[in-house]
């Protein structure tokens, strides 16, 4: 799970975050509220996410509910993976 | 930057095509709005439509670099700019995303006809209140049984008038943002499926464009294109290649009108001499040639980088960017220097004048252009 999150924290950061210290993205640093993420950059992630970790989420577990803060968003991969 | 040889022959023909087959009064389509449907299928006869999609599905299996040198030499050879937005349009907002996104079925099923002219695409994407900010969008898609049932307005929509063929985006749930955008291929016939209104536009009036009604418009599940959600890309991807491409005609137009300000400048005379002795004069036209050089590198350039099947996102919006403006400030150059004959309807300068200003505009306004730059340097 730790690697999971910090797998899409340096993910986020190297992206579209760049010169950004770690330590001001927690994981459960709001995403997309906070603007950190607009549309494009959501689906940017869901693709990396996807990618990276062999899985496929569905339309409706893109929301802000499940996909808007690190730690919910290492737990949907976990829930994924099985 | 140099055309290989194949792209400088295609270009050629192109031209020579154009002049011969493209040639219709378009003073009078461009004042009764008429779309000139012969000259559609001519193009297609002719292998535009077909260029860039492999020979299985009834293209001609060339590279995006070849289309462009021959929509160059179209922009040269004709007079009929509303045509070619049309023919744009259909290639980058329906074959290139289904060639890209769509199944094999869909593949066999309507790439054949999207390349030989039967079928016309329209891009359903922008919407009364969601221009610009297009996934902000309000059509939404249900999926009810075997179909999603679309519900919503979209505006803007070029060719919709006669249009057989429709890719469409629809949001699953607003809540979702971008990820909950999918894109559907929507057959004219489609109950629920109207044209509301046709829209008359300033420029580009060859170019049928209206606005388009879905009323519990149901779209078969296999009709989707792309993944559920993942609209983004489809539309993404559809604009990207639009972005790059969409002003390669410009180009010859803009050739077209360096060399009859030339040939003006030289010929007319006042206060007893050709007007192109006046360095005001002069140097418009040197501007115009200026312009022309530095564009068509990074129009070459999108070319290049779809051919190696990179992406091109920041290139096509440096370049949709520049073109346009090049474009503009050109057509207005050629207006001025032609004087009160350029600004006369029979000269057919002020009508590339009035299309030009499009160029700004669609596939995402030069506002959306320098955003995607930014973003793209960081900003």
């Amino acid at each position: 799970m730790s690697d999971v999150r910090e797998t899409i924290r340096q993910y986020i950061l190297a992206t579209y975050l760049p010169g950004e210290s770690a330590e001001h993205l927690l994981d459960d640093t709001p995403l997309r509220t906070s603007g950190i993420l607009d549309s494009l950059a959501t689906l940017g992630l869901v693709s990396f996410v996807e990618k990276e970790f062999g899985i496929e989420l569905e339309a409706h577990e893109t929301g802000i509910d499940t996909f808007d803060r690190i730690e919910d968003i290492a737990a949907l991969v976990d829930r994924k993976r099985g | 930057m140099e055309l290989s040889e194949e792209s400088r022959r295609l270009q050629e023909s192109a031209v020579e095509f154009a002049r011969q087959a493209l040639a219709h009064d378009v003073v009078a389509a461009d004042a009764s709005e008429t779309f000139n449907v012969a000259a559609w299928r001519r193009c297609a006869d002719f292998g535009v439509l077909g260029m860039p999609v492999p020979k299985e599905y009834g293209g001609l299996g060339l590279g995006l670099s070849a289309l462009l040198a021959v929509m160059e030499g179209l922009g040269y050879g004709t007079r009929d700019q509303g045509l070619l937005f049309s023919l744009n349009a259909h290639l980058w907002t329906n074959t290139i995303p289904i060639l890209r996104y769509g199944t094999e079925a869909q593949r066999t099923r309507w790439l054949p006809g999207l390349c030989d002219g039967r079928l016309i695409g329209a891009n359903a994407a922008s919407e009364p209140d969601a221009g610009s900010d297009i996934f902000s969008m309000r059509t939404r898609a249900v999926k009810d049984g075997g179909s999603y049932v679309l519900n919503g307005t979209k505006m803007f929509v070029t060719n919709a008038t006669v249009a057989d063929l429709f890719v469409a985006y629809a949001t699953l749930d607003p809540a979702l943002g971008a990820t909950g955008i999918t894109a559907f291929i929507v057959e004219r016939d489609t109950p629920g499926l109207t044209i509301s209104r046709k829209l008359h536009k300033m420029g580009l009036r060859t170019s049928p464009m209206a606005e388009v009604l879905f009323d519990d418009c149901r779209v078969p599940l296999d009709h989707r294109l792309g993944r559920e959600g993942r609209g983004v890309e489809v539309f993404e991807c559809s604009m990207e290649w639009e972005r790059g491409s969409i002003l390669a005609s410009c180009l010859g137009v803009m050739r077209r009108q360096l060399e009859e300000c030339i040939r003006h400048a030289k010929q007319r005379k006042q206060f007893g001499r050709p007007i192109g002795k006046n360095q005001s004069v002069a140097n418009r036209i040197v501007d115009m040639k200026v312009r022309i050089d530095t564009c068509r590198p990074l129009v070459t350039r999108i070319g290049e980088l779809k051919d190696r099947d990179q992406p091109a996102m920041l290139e096509a919006a440096i370049a949709k960017l520049y073109v346009s403006d090049c474009f503009i400030k050109s057509s207005l150059d050629a207006v001025q220097i032609f004087g009160g004959y350029g600004y006369m309807t029979e000269q057919q300068l002020e009508r590339d004048l009035r299309d030009a200003v499009g160029s700004g505009l669609y596939s995402g306004t030069s506002e959306i252009q320098r955003n995607i730059i930014a973003r793209a340097l960081g900003l």
